[in-house]
């Protein structure tokens, strides 16, 4: 056992003065494993999901309660829940799993409002924010709260409403948790303000693979003009009388648990950061083993491999799965 | 200063760089695989005009800087993608 290790970590004549696991058969195997073990991966997971998963615990409850947290503590009015604000953002989410986008406007260039009018809620003001593959409530609100378009969505003094739905599916081939938050208030509540705007969260980087330029530039829109129902025209209170079916959707849309026996988030983290966290240790051994023997050997520099694993440890290491839109 | 020493200022450059914009491009997966590469790909080369300033060039050597930057970029996606 002692030989072995030697022979694996430090460099001896045993193994040609370099430890065996840098050597250039030894790198190759290491490609292969993880290629190995991410094609694993997927396939466990596609086969057993309670098995190999991905833990998330998302509810509406919480979102709310983490939303009006945030707006009481600067002292405004919370929100209340809306039915029909909630029948839009599923009708969203499902819009968006449907034609695999990742936007606050369709590929064929719904916006967000016209889901809302389509429900039936009669806006004077509204925005929305979307989420998606958080693993808990607390985690959306928190990235929201940080992203400052997001959080002005969130602090705006103007919604009184609000609606989420918390929908699984697959996104551009990759599973996903959508996280759909729409606000509002209806005309009966600021019916005689001037015409205000509605707000979309501008976005904060690109969105997923395969949306061109011209869609991109579509979305980071901020603040967009909206169709302010004339004060004259009454119509019922948004939401006030949401049907069954509204109900039913947006129950079915309200929360997202997942408990699998193996997290693979956490599974994959492990695994890659002790790898290199390994491989680091092991360059440092056989740089300092090396440079006191003082052995001349033709390989590559060890304190410039130790620097380009040590920043792809940290690069990797503020890798968020969350993404806002 | 000696030339290592340059070159090592160099190397510093292109990893801070990297981690920079990829730490920058936090919303979007692609970018941040397409910089993690590309951070990859110019440790290879760095690697490759170092040892040949220092006239200790050699095919392993070019293989191993390969081998590096692959073990890198399977890591890479193995947080990404999974």
């Amino acid at each position: 056992m002692e030989h072995f290790l030697r022979h694996f970590f430090v460099p001896h004549h045993s193994n040609n003065h370099r430890a065996k696991a840098l050597h250039l058969d030894s790198m190759l195997c290491y490609v292969l494993i993880f290629a190995i073990f991410n094609f694993g991966i997927r396939i466990v997971h596609r086969e057993f999901p309670n098995v190999l998963g991905y833990a998330t615990d998302i509810r509406v409850d919480q979102l709310l309660a983490g939303t009006n947290t945030q707006r009481q503590a600067l002292g405004l009015t919370p929100l209340t829940y809306n039915v029909t604000l909630a029948q839009a953002a599923a009708a969203k989410a499902q819009d968006m799993f449907k034609y695999d986008y990742w936007a606050h406007n369709s590929p064929e260039g719904k916006t967000p409002w016209s889901f809302i009018q389509q429900a039936g809620y009669k806006y004077t003001v509204a925005g929305e924010n979307l989420a998606k593959n958080f693993s808990t409530s607390q985690g959306v609100v928190d990235a929201w709260m940080a992203s400052p378009t997001h959080r002005d969505n969130i602090v705006k003094p103007s919604y009184r409403e609000i609606g989420f739905a918390i929908v699984n599916g697959v996104l551009n081939g990759e599973e996903t948790t959508l996280v759909v938050q729409m606000f509002g208030a209806g005309e009966t509540v600021i019916a005689n303000q001037e015409p205000v705007k509605t707000v979309v969260p501008e976005k904060a980087a690109a969105v997923e693979i395969n949306q061109s330029p011209s869609q991109l530039g579509e979305q980071t829109a901020k603040e967009v003009e909206t169709q302010v129902v004339p004060p004259t025209e009454m119509v019922p209170v948004a939401g006030a009388n949401p049907t069954p079916v509204l109900n039913e959707l947006s129950t079915m849309f309200s929360s997202v648990f997942e408990k699998p026996m193996f997290n693979i988030p956490t599974l994959t983290r492990n695994v890659a950061f002790g790898f290199m966290g390994l491989l680091i240790v092991i360059l440092i051994i056989d740089g300092l083993v090396i440079s006191k023997k003082k052995i001349v050997r033709v390989a590559g520099h060890n304190l410039a491999h130790i620097l380009f694993f040590t920043a792809f440890f940290i690069a990797l290491s503020i890798v968020k799965r969350g993404v806002l839109l | 200063m000696k030339l290592s020493h340059v070159n090592y200022i160099v190397l510093l450059i292109i990893l801070v760089t990297g981690i920079w914009t990829f730490a920058g491009a936090q919303n979007d997966k692609a970018m941040q695989m397409y910089i993690g590469v590309a951070t990859a790909i110019s440790y290879v080369i760095w690697g490759i005009i170092y040892h040949t300033l220092e006239g200790d060039l050699h095919p392993k050597v070019v293989i191993e800087y390969c081998l590096v930057g692959m073990v890198a970029i399977v890591l890479l996606l193995t947080i990404l993608w999974t």
